[in-house]
């Protein structure tokens, strides 16, 4: 082990993971703060299945919704993310920076450094886990809440082994491949997926055993917030991240470390064969570099086939055919679920298909996949063009700047409506497929919502972009006002005193109108609209005044 | 816009806080002439070519390509030049071939059989990805997207950073056919015998500022270079003595070398009249630094 290598590590990692911790901590502040004035005595009446789905775990309070649904969920989710991001990169990162030569250079074995990197992970980890603990015992305290027997550190036990598993599955990966992007892809989508199926299928009669396959079944089944740590589970989730350990210390010392270079898509290689070389040059070879914002669009279109495919088949078909095979005990108990808990998770009716979909799709996940796609696409556009040094040679080409921010927003434009076209397809399938009736109109309407608000925070990130040249000024910068802005639109109107105050954030005119029941809001709309083509006049303006950055 | 200056620079200054990356620049590059930009790292020639490309805003002063205004004119001047950034950097996942496209695109179109004219004479394979590439063969697609549209003015940042020799000379040769058919040719360098190669003229540039304007001819008469005489005897430290420019002269029994910068004609015919043999004679050229040495003293200035 090298203890440079370890410093070195955490120094470059360290600011993801306090931003994490710090909204972690932030969400839960306010997310206490808020239950604490709400008349939770409803909550008993919650049918059981429920609370398991919400993450509120049995006989509990304030304490227990802010820990089990903000700790648990969301807590559990960004800690698993932050561990895949960093993990995918550990060396997968610095084979595409070409730094993982220099490093090597030096005398230090492949196994050493990788130790190195991954000792700095699960200290950045662990650090992050305390903050998260000091918080969470912090809070109750200042706001004056009885938390009675929560067991806040055996929860935060699990999700900080929860991450390291997640964590060390992306390490696995990239080091067999060097492939940060297919590390961290595998890993998020295994932890989502797993995440929605040990949520969902105990829901299910007959199927209830079927969540054990799921790792987060060993993160969560055993309620470790009431029950305390689960040895069993922690064993299983440990010993399995060992296992990744090992095998990744194998990997890379196994294969050829890659030197900057550049994989081989699928198209590449249908391009080198001269067979298709010809039909392949016709339809993707010369069109992908014709525009720019064609070559923006085409650039990101892994990104874009995995939203899709995920808006379209899991937020799409998969919950309505869920919602299908949903226990008729279970919608009807939901009944009675009091409106105000349930606009925590986007709003909506569970018992009827449009609330089950706003809940488990279009309340939190939708808008988060598309703001993921536009931020993304806005933070690189500009700022990713001049941290690569290629905006000068762009920039040496008889075009204005302002033409580069209007073809962003372009490819953005196409982007979203792309995204926007899978939800309403998949989603209309799930409805056919299941005979749920859902209108098409309103489902078009909510994927139009939908598109509207992620090109607003996508036009953020272009401001933000265009103003300061950084890709994480402008990804940090639109991703912390979107979290607040969500927590905003979801929190306030449960105090009657506060409730307009939710009209101050863009997703009060996503969702406010609630389009899935309702239709179209075109004012609602237009507000987010009229919102992107400010902040694309903003970026505009912004970034025809300043100097181009010139890092390296 | 038939002036026949190509690149105007006035009083051009750019501060980025304390720092002065470029002091009070003016420079007339003339139409049809090979503009050498000389200066060690850090000197301020990027800064300088980044400020005439509006990649960056002066402090103060201004600048004009051909006629046209180098902030307000800027695309339009774009259209007439055509640019190679220093520590070049192109989109890795494109290959040669969609790189120089989506530049033809973002141009108005390209002539083909020209671009592959000059991947030819560059020896530029445009088919693999450009990340993929090793850097003297990225650096051949920067050189060929700048030639492509054949500008009127051409301003390349260290362009031949990574080439090898060969191909050196093949852009070298491109670049003097461009000014002879009337273009311009802006180039910046940290090697003088690069600049001495292909330029007419030579800018040279120290620490933000602009030392000296010169032909290339009258730097190299002036440029100091290492001369060493072998004689068939040993030889007096007194013999060159008296002669402009000579310096630090060192003796080593038969051998003398010393500083100089003028004529070699001057050194060559007092060692002919010396009364013995001379066996072997060497020059060569000193580096930079020193050059730079000899117009701060020229200037009566003190470098600090």
């Amino acid at each position: 082990m090298s203890t440079s290598v370890v410093a070195m590590t955490v120094r470059e990692r360290w600011r993801g993971m306090a931003i994490g911790a710090v909204t972690l901590g932030v969400f839960f502040l306010f997310g206490m703060a808020i239950y604490k004035d709400v008349d939770l005595s409803f909550y008993e009446e919650f049918p059981e299945a429920v609370q398991v789905m919400m993450n509120i775990p049995e006989g509990a309070g304030v304490g227990s919704l802010a820990y089990g649904a903000i700790y648990g969920l969301y807590g559990a989710l960004a800690m698993g993310i932050l561990a895949v991001l960093a993990g995918a990169s550990l060396i997968a990162g610095e084979e595409r920076n070409g730094t993982l030569g220099l490093l090597l250079a030096n005398p230090k074995s492949r196994v050493q450094v990788l130790v190195s990197k991954i000792v700095a992970l699960l200290l950045l980890l662990a650090i992050s886990t305390v903050v998260l603990d000091v918080v969470g015992r912090l809070v109750p305290v200042v706001l004056d809440v009885e938390i009675g027997g929560m067991q806040v550190e055996a929860q935060l036990f699990h999700i900080f082994i929860n991450s390291v598993f997640y964590g060390m599955l992306a390490v696995f990966i990239g080091a067999w491949t060097g492939n940060g992007g297919l590390a961290s892809g595998v890993s998020i989508g295994l932890m989502i997926v797993s995440m929605l199926a040990a949520g969902l299928l105990p829901l299910v009669e007959g199927l209830e055993n079927y969540a054990k396959i799921f790792p987060w079944y060993y993160f969560d089944g055993s309620n470790p917030v009431t029950d305390g740590v689960e040895w069993g589970h922690i064993a299983v989730l440990g010993v399995a991240s060992v296992v990744f350990v090992v095998a990744a210390l194998v990997g890379v010392s196994r294969r050829d470390l890659k030197a900057q270079a550049i994989g081989l898509t699928m198209i590449d290689r249908l391009r080198a064969n001269p067979m298709t070389q010809k039909m392949v040059d016709r339809v993707a070879g010369t069109a992908k570099a014709s525009y720019i914002w064609v070559k923006i669009t085409s650039e990101h279109q892994i990104l874009l086939i995995a939203a899709a495919y995920y808006m379209f088949l899991v937020g799409g078909v998969v919950i309505g055919l869920f919602y299908s095979l949903l226990d008729d005990s279970l919608l009807k108990l939901s009944e009675q679920l009091p409106e105000t808990l349930m606009a925590l998770a986007g709003g909506g009716d569970m018992s009827t298909p449009e609330g089950y979909y706003t809940v488990e799709n279009f309340g939190l996940m939708a808008p988060f996949i598309f703001m993921m796609v536009t931020v993304v696409v806005g933070a690189r556009a500009l700022a990713g063009e001049e941290s690569k040094r290629t905006m000068g040679l762009l920039l040496a080409n008889p075009i204005s700047r302002s033409r580069i921010v209007y073809e962003t927003m372009a490819a953005m434009v196409v982007l979203t409506a792309i995204l926007g076209f899978a939800t309403f397809a998949g989603t209309s399938l799930g409805s056919l497929l299941s005979g749920l009736d859902m209108s098409y109109g309103n489902i078009a309407a909510i994927s139009l919502h939908l598109s509207l608000l992620g090109l607003v925070f996508g036009g953020l990130a272009l401001a933000l972009s265009a103003a300061t040249g950084q890709v994480k000024i402008a990804v940090f910068g639109s991703v912390g006002p979107a979290v607040i802005l969500y927590l905003l639109d979801a929190f306030l109107p449960l105090n009657d005193n506060l409730a307009g105050y939710a009209k101050w954030s863009p997703f009060y005119y996503y969702s406010g109108s609630d389009p899935l029941v309702n239709g179209m809001h075109w004012g609602h709309g237009g507000v987010l609209a009229a919102i992107a083509v400010v902040l694309v006049v903003v970026a505009v303006v912004l970034f025809g005044r300043r100097d181009l950055r010139q890092t390296g | 816009m038939a002036t026949e200056t190509a690149i105007l620079a006035e009083g051009l200054t750019k501060h980025y806080g304390d720092v002065h990356a470029l002091v009070d620049l003016d420079l007339d590059v003339k139409r049809g002439e090979v503009f050498g930009f000389l200066g060690p790292n850090g000197a301020g020639k990027t800064t300088a070519i980044r400020t005439l490309l509006d990649e960056i805003r002066p402090t103060a002063g201004r600048a004009s390509i051909v006629g046209l205004d180098t902030h307000a004119d800027s695309v339009e001047i774009r259209h007439h030049i055509g640019y190679v950034p220093g520590d070049l950097a192109m989109y890795p996942g494109l290959t040669g071939r969609d790189t120089i496209n989506y530049f033809a695109n973002l141009r108005g179109g390209v002539d083909w059989s020209y671009v592959d004219e000059l991947a030819e004479r560059l020896n530029a394979d445009l088919s693999p990805k450009v990340g993929n590439l090793s850097s003297g063969n990225r650096q051949k697609v920067g050189l060929i997207q700048a030639f492509m549209s054949c500008p009127e003015v051409l301003i390349m940042d260290e362009p031949s950073s990574g080439l090898d020799p060969l191909v050196q000379r093949e852009f070298q040769t491109i670049l003097r056919e461009l000014a002879a058919e009337g273009n311009t040719v802006f180039l910046s360098s940290h090697t003088l015998s690069e600049v001495q190669r292909v330029a007419d003229r030579v800018g040279i540039i120290r620490q933000g500022r602009l030392i000296t304007v010169e032909t290339v001819s009258s730097l190299r008469s002036k440029a100091i270079r290492r001369v060493e005489f072998e004689f068939g005897s040993a030889v007096e430290p007194t013999l060159f003595e008296g002669i402009d420019g000579v310096r630090d002269v060192v003796v080593e029994d038969r051998r003398i070398t010393m500083s100089y910068d003028g004529t070699m004609d001057v050194l060559l015919k007092v060692a002919m009249d010396h009364n013995d043999a001379v066996v072997d004679i060497n020059t060569h050229e000193a580096d930079l630094e020193d050059i730079f040495l000899t117009y701060y003293r020229v200037d009566g200035e003190s470098s600090e």
